[in-house]
């Protein structure tokens, strides 16, 4: 379904305080960096990476907005930045920031402008919309101007305005984006019984990892242009198992020693609120959980103490601070 | 057709969009009426003390003017989106356009329209038509009807397709707006006067640079006959509804060239 082979970005900056009137210096960044995958019709990907990673230039290049300078791209048998008006009829983009929805009238009046242009049936236009409306709540407020509604009720109404033409693949850039958690869970299990449903390919760039882990089966991880990982959410968590968090709260700021396991062991003071805390993170694999335990009762005083299974988050996390190598 | 059809839906929710905020479009679309008629009355206190400006009445002013208020009215249903068009690729609102299975240039021009605007200038152009076009000794007959309104059209299309070249710079340079501030903006205030009360240098730029003498002088001239015309060729009274034309494709040109390269701005 979509193909994506050595797609390199280039964008040209101007070097600060290095050009004259005329002439400038340029530098040359590479936004996205030799990336390829492909991705079979029905697949949900979640493309996830720090902000400024390349996410949202490969989603445009993706989407036909920007050309590869380097690499081709093929989706759905369409090039998208060559044959943009045919492609962008089969697709359907929904950006969590920017809304299409016209602010001054009701939603029923975008939707009826979308259904001019993109020609669709009335027949299939009122299956489509009732269908939507009715798996998104959306009776109540469909004929309010979309000025009085709240972010979620909006961000659903462009969800339905990328949907109505009925396209095969679809774009989410960050459509969770300042929802409350059950806005957010309504999205999710909307966009999922899509995709069951119509089989309808779907990528997703998101900031929440709960939105990769509820939603998507594939995870792409982009981080400084270049695909850093590529595969199942649970092969991620798998992986980083042997990963242990204890996180222990001690009597007193006393200092010691736990030398013998050398860097392997990270020790981070997260004392708050009056009490002494300390997170020790390791890799159980290199040092057995009894041993660091048996360290920490021996050369602390213990209150309290947990163990902690690594969370996506925090995986997530480190990947992107470079502390871990995948 | 089919593009009409979109135009029409989009058009109409541009009106009921704006209508929403009944008061203050009316109070705004005076605003507009108002700032507009300022010039007129200073031409207007003008002749007064002096009965004409070079060879040119009152009347005969007043209907040059009426003709850029009138195209201008509609050059903001249609082109108000490439009036604003480096706020639009700033905000990234383009990258929506290119989402759209329809053509740039018809999507920016069917899609907003600047409704305070056109009712602002098209109800000064029309009262101005109104008082000056029985005054002016203009027969009018059906060549001159036609003639009119293609010189309407022209001078449309002159507008736009300005707006569209300006536009198009917008894909080479990221700030364009005070070329367009001095060779649109600066340029139309002129253009409310018969263009030979001004230097050679000027009527040069107004002719060939910044056409807005093929906007409202020339066919005015093949509607007045004032002795002035006498410094053209003639011929420009006859081809200046097709300026516009010529033009506005030229404009369309550099816009595909120029939409290639397209950068979409990061969020």
């Amino acid at each position: 379904m979509i193909e994506v082979k050595n797609i390199s970005k280039v964008y040209k900056i101007a070097k600060k305080g290095k050009h004259g009137i005329f002439s400038r210096e340029y530098e040359h960044r590479r936004a996205v960096d030799d990336i390829s995958f492909s991705i079979n019709e029905g697949e949900i990907v979640g493309f996830i990476g720090p902000n400024g990673a390349g996410k949202s230039t490969t989603i445009k290049m993706l989407s036909g907005i920007l050309h590869p300078d380097i690499g081709s791209i093929c989706v759905n048998g369409y090039i998208p930045y060559k044959q943009r008006k045919k492609y962008v009829a089969n697709i359907g983009v929904v950006f969590g920031q920017k809304s299409q929805l016209n602010w001054d009238l009701p939603l029923i009046e975008s939707f009826e402008l979308i259904r001019y242009i993109y020609k669709i049936p009335k027949k299939k236009y009122e299956k489509n919309l009732a269908k939507f409306i009715d798996l998104l709540d959306m009776r109540e407020f469909i004929n309010q101007p979309v000025r009085q509604l709240s972010l979620g009720q909006k961000m659903r109404g462009d969800i339905v305005a990328a949907l109505l033409h009925s396209p095969k693949i679809v774009f989410f850039d960050e459509p969770t984006i300042g929802l409350d958690v059950v806005a957010k869970e309504k999205i999710r299990e909307f966009i999922k019984y899509l995709n069951r449903t119509e089989n309808i390919t779907m990528i997703f760039t998101t900031h929440d990892m709960q939105d990769i882990e509820k939603v998507c089966d594939r995870l792409i991880i982009i981080d400084k242009g270049h695909k850093i990982y590529d595969g199942t959410v649970s092969e991620i968590k798998r992986k980083y198992a042997a990963r242990k968090i204890i996180e222990a709260e001690m009597a007193d700021d006393s200092a010691a020693d736990l030398a013998k396991f050398g860097n392997n062991v990270k020790i981070t003071d997260i004392s708050e609120h009056g009490k002494i805390c300390k997170r020790f993170e390791f890799d159980s694999e290199r040092c057995p959980v009894n041993e660091v335990m048996g360290s920490i009762f021996s050369q602390y005083d213990v209150n309290d103490i947990s163990i902690k299974e690594p969370e996506i988050d925090g995986i997530i996390r480190d990947i992107y601070e470079g502390e871990l190598q995948l | 057709m089919d593009e009409l059809k979109v135009m029409a839906k989009a058009l109409k929710m541009s009106f009921h969009a704006r209508m929403q905020y009944k008061a203050d479009s009316i109070v705004a679309t005076l605003a507009v009426f108002f700032r507009e008629s300022t010039g007129i009355i200073v031409i207007y206190l003008t002749l007064m003390k002096f009965d004409t400006l070079g060879d040119w009445n009152i009347n005969e002013l007043l209907f040059l003017y009426s003709i850029l208020f009138l195209t201008y009215s509609a050059v903001v249903v249609l082109f108000a989106d490439l009036r604003d068009f480096s706020r639009m690729i700033r905000e990234g609102r383009f990258d929506r356009l290119m989402l759209t299975p329809r053509g740039l240039l018809i999507q920016l021009i069917s899609n907003n329209a600047d409704v305070i605007a056109a009712f602002g200038h098209g109800g000064l152009g029309v009262l101005l038509f109104i008082v000056s076009a029985s005054r002016v000794g203009i027969t009018w007959n059906f060549t001159t009807t036609i003639y009119y309104i293609s010189a309407i059209i022209g001078g449309i299309l002159i507008q736009g397709g300005m707006f569209v070249f300006f536009s198009s710079l917008s894909f080479y340079f990221v700030e364009t707006n005070s070329l367009r501030d001095i060779f649109y903006w600066q340029m139309r205030r002129f253009a409310g006067y018969p263009i030979s009360i001004f230097g050679k240098f000027f009527q040069t730029i107004m002719i060939y640079v910044v056409p807005f003498a093929f906007v409202n002088y020339f066919p005015a001239q093949y509607l007045l006959r004032k002795s002035d015309l006498a410094q053209y060729p003639e011929l420009y009274i006859y081809v200046a509804p097709l300026v516009g034309v010529v033009l506005y494709t030229a404009a369309y040109l550099f816009w595909r060239i120029s939409v290639k390269n397209y950068k979409s701005t990061g969020n």
